[in-house]
């Protein structure tokens, strides 16, 4: 049934409209390829994120210049990026895998920094005074305290990193935007239904499950 | 360049469609506002809402918009104005109610009816977020309205999905460059009358 | 692993004209303070006379711009400002539990940081919480904003005391608690302090405090160091008209002349009444199970004594009866003018009296504690 008009269905035929969808768009395969780029994009953004947010704190003089390109790149629509990547990485994963590592790595980054600045100063003091070295202030006291906040940035990079892997369909980079598009290409409401509430839901789902990491390390430190 | 004419039109198109939806957005937030004062539970409502919602990707709601009331101008302007909504809306929210509770107490205690309270008190505390929002918003749009060419809302994305298509870099290029352009613009301008607007206390 | 110990006892911790500025203005200026080996000094003040500044110095918190202060003789700039923190037990103004951290990863995280055991670590913390009055079963593994303020600062007291400093620096301990908890932390202090022997430095601006705790007390003002000395010295000879103030002894005393015994007296503590006839060893028993370091014996006004927790222990190695080592008891009835009866107290040589109603034990009179009273 392959409909091009919105009429009341049963329940019969909506489960029925799903699972033609479902196989004639290969879901299963296209959600794990979807998945795949999500979990290396994010992956690589944290540890980026992460590593730029300590670099900054312990060089302030370079956190201004670096987040101020962090924000012209996220200024950038993210579209625009990805195709400004073509040139360079060709069509495909790798330039949509890029692109939400660019995309992404800013929110971490930045919430790390500002954790790690902004931790209490009668927190390090007393850790001063208990006799931490530095370094043991910034692993044991500052990375720690910042946790809250670092996992409030991976769950905005986790929106944009699904985001921009979605539109990676549009530059045959597979995933379940490539279903998306091949309803919009044909017409076929039932997929664009289909692909467009599953993404949904498995956006909604991610976002929710980094909402609860960041929920409970603030209720854990007495938020 | 080989498109002049025609990249000027693309890119007014684009403009008007990103100014459209981005207005259309900001004049569906007013009520809000105005909801809040009646019902804070309604308006946490809505914020909740809207920040589920806000992480389903821009493309699955543009998508979404055309088994609902199909492909052109009018679907693509609702398409933005959705997405660009959620950001208006949950800033609104966070600037009206994060207010100093013991700061609401002090001005009901000296008899400030809720309407006043809103006015004198939680706006212009919500200043700073609500503009954050509408700044965040009108970079949002223009990236949407790029990805509306796919049902039909012209402006500078047909272009670049032209280019796509063809394997065309010039092409692509030309549909990208003035949408960055845009996007840069909108960036600093509206940085631009932020710091306008700031209240002087509260500028840093 | 940082620290080894520094040191095993403090000797002496000395200031020589350590002056330190902010700007333009002095946050010390030139002080001279001796502090010697076990003892509690107080630092009192008022807000923003210099106290913290002092205490962090102590610790290398912060460098003095000019000036010394030595440990032993030894110049603190000599030691490595980790290893001599570590080496100090530090309380700081408001608690600062460490938020992220249980109160076990509060207490034990500078002997984790060391490398310590961990069997060894959990056994610390179970000892010190035990010591503190907190049971471990209920507190290891909560964390901070779990707890009530006094818990709070216990675990912070614990965590200060882990590696066994032999220097504690205390800056206001108690100030943010509520005044009834504060007294009885203070009582509970006072325990833990005997127990410890350790040299304290203990900052308060609250000057009943300072009386109830202090060995000696060092008056701050404007920077400057106005008056060191016991606080018995700070009332009957104040150098200055400021610290008479502080020590409030004008008003204070005015009314000691409408006093009774009754006034002051303590309720009767059963624990420290025995009856005469007993063997030297079981009053010896009784007494360490008790804790009592002194004890009243009492059958009626004409055989009675008191007897300490030395002189009953030299009875027992000796073989003489708990009879031969009793010392007289001043006994008091509750009108007894309250002058009259330190003065008698005094003459006694001793420090505690019976209070009689209808000649049964009623009360106790400690002396010290009747001059805490009064301040
Ligand atoms: N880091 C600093 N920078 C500038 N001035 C300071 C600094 N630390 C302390 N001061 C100033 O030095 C003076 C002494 O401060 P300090 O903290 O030692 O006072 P305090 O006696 O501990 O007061 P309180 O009872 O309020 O804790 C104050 O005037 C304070 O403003
Ligand atoms: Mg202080």
């Amino acid at each position: 049934m392959k409909g091009d008009k919105l009429t009341a269905w049963s329940f019969n035929e909506i489960f029925a409209e799903i699972q033609r969808v479902w196989t004639s768009q290969l879901l299963s395969q296209r959600t794990l390829e979807h998945l795949y780029m999500f979990a290396i994009a994010l992956f690589f953004s944290f540890l980026a994120g992460v590593l730029i947010g300590v670099l900054t704190y312990r060089n302030p003089r370079f956190a201004d210049p670096i987040f101020n390109s962090l924000n012209i790149v996220e200024t950038i629509p993210d579209i625009a990026l990805l195709v400004l990547l073509l040139p360079v990485f060709g069509i495909g994963k790798t330039p949509t895998i890029v692109a939400s590592i660019l995309y992404s790595i800013l929110p971490i980054a930045r919430n790390t920094y500002t954790g790690l600045s902004n931790v209490p100063g009668e927190h390090i003091e007393i850790a001063e005074a208990l006799g931490l070295t530095r370094r043991e202030i910034l692993f044991k006291i500052r990375f720690p305290l910042s946790l809250p906040l670092i996992a409030g940035g991976i769950r905005i990079a986790v929106v944009f990193t699904m985001g921009v892997v979605t539109l990676g369909g549009l530059i045959a980079a597979g995933g379940l935007g490539a279903a998306l598009q091949n309803g919009i290409q044909l017409y076929d409401m039932g997929t664009i239904l289909v692909t467009g509430i599953w993404i949904g839901i498995l956006a909604v789902l991610l976002d929710g499950a980094a909402g609860l990491i960041e929920h409970i390390l603030q209720v854990r430190y007495g938020k | 360049m080989i498109l002049t004419a025609e990249l000027l039109q693309a890119t007014l198109e684009h403009l008007v469609l990103t100014y459209t939806a981005l207005t259309a957005g900001i004049l569906v937030t007013i009520p809000l506002i105005f909801l809040s004062l009646y019902s804070a539970r309604l308006a946490s409502m809505i914020m909740r809402f809207a920040s589920l919602v806000q992480a389903v990707p821009s493309f699955a709601v543009v998508a979404f918009i055309v088994p609902l009331i199909g492909i052109g101008f009018m679907p693509a302007v609702l398409a933005i104005m959705l997405r660009v909504l959620l950001p208006t809306i949950k800033n609104t929210y966070i600037g009206l109610f994060n207010v100093d509770s013991t700061l609401i107490e002090a001005s009901k205690g000296i008899g400030l009816t809720d309407f006043q309270i809103l006015k004198h008190i939680r706006l212009p505390n919500a200043y700073p977020a609500i503009f954050a929002g509408i700044k965040f918003a009108a970079i949002l749009a223009n990236s949407i309205a790029v990805l509306t060419a796919l049902i039909g809302g012209g402006g500078l994305g047909p272009i670049i999905f032209e280019g796509l298509t063809n394997f065309n870099t010039v092409k692509i290029l030309t549909g990208v460059l003035p949408v960055i352009g845009i996007a840069l613009f909108l960036d600093f301008s509206f940085s631009r009358i932020e710091q306008r607007l700031t209240p002087e206390y509260l500028r840093k | 692993m940082i620290s080894g110990k520094l040191f095993e006892r403090i000797e002496s911790l000395r200031l020589e004209n350590v002056t330190k500025k902010y700007g333009e203005n002095f946050a010390v200026r030139n002080l001279n303070l001796e502090i010697k080996g076990g003892e509690l000094l107080i630092l009192i003040g008022k807000s923003g006379s210099g106290k913290t500044t002092v205490l962090r110095m102590m610790n290398r918190l912060i460098e003095p711009d000019s000036g010394s202060i030595s440990i032993n003789g030894i110049d603190i700039r000599k030691f490595d400002p980790i290893r001599l923190r570590r080496n100090t037990g530090y309380v700081i103004q408001n608690i600062g539990l460490l938020p992220h951290l249980r109160v076990s990863g509060n207490i034990g995280l500078i002997p984790k940081l060391e490398g310590w055991k961990e069997e060894k670590i959990q056994e610390r913390i179970q000892d010190l919480l035990n010591f503190v009055s907190l049971p471990p079963q209920v507190f290891t593994d909560r964390y901070p904003h779990e707890l009530s303020g006094g818990q709070q600062q216990r675990v912070g007291l614990a965590r200060a005391m882990v590696m066994s400093p032999p220097l504690f620096l205390m800056d206001e301990p108690f100030g943010a608690l509520d005044s009834l908890l504060r007294a009885q932390l203070q009582d509970e202090f006072y325990r833990i302090k005997k127990e410890l022997g350790r040299t304290i430095v203990f900052v308060t601006h609250d000057i009943n405090e300072a009386f109830r705790l202090g060995d000696r007390i060092a008056i701050i003002d404007n920077s400057e160091l106005v008056q060191v000395g016991t606080p018995q010295e700070l009332i009957f000879s104040p150098s200055s008209n400021l610290v008479a103030e502080i020590v409030d002894s004008k008003r204070k005393y005015r009314h000691i002349d409408a006093l009774k015994v009754k006034d002051l007296a303590q309720p009767l503590d059963k624990r420290y009444i025995l009856d005469s006839g007993l063997s030297a060893a079981s009053v010896l028993d009784h007494m360490s199970a008790e804790g009592l370091e002194i004890a009243l014996v009492f059958d009626s006004p004409e055989n009675s004594g008191r007897v300490g927790l030395t002189d009953v222990m030299k009875a027992v190695s000796s073989g003489k009866s708990l009879d031969e080592a009793l010392k007289p008891l001043p006994l008091f009835s509750p009108e007894t003018p309250l002058l009259e009866a330190l003065l008698r107290l005094k003459t006694g040589g001793g420090s505690i009296g019976l209070v009689l109603e209808n000649d049964k034990p009623g009360g106790i009179l400690f002396s010290d504690r009747i001059l805490q009273n009064l301040v």
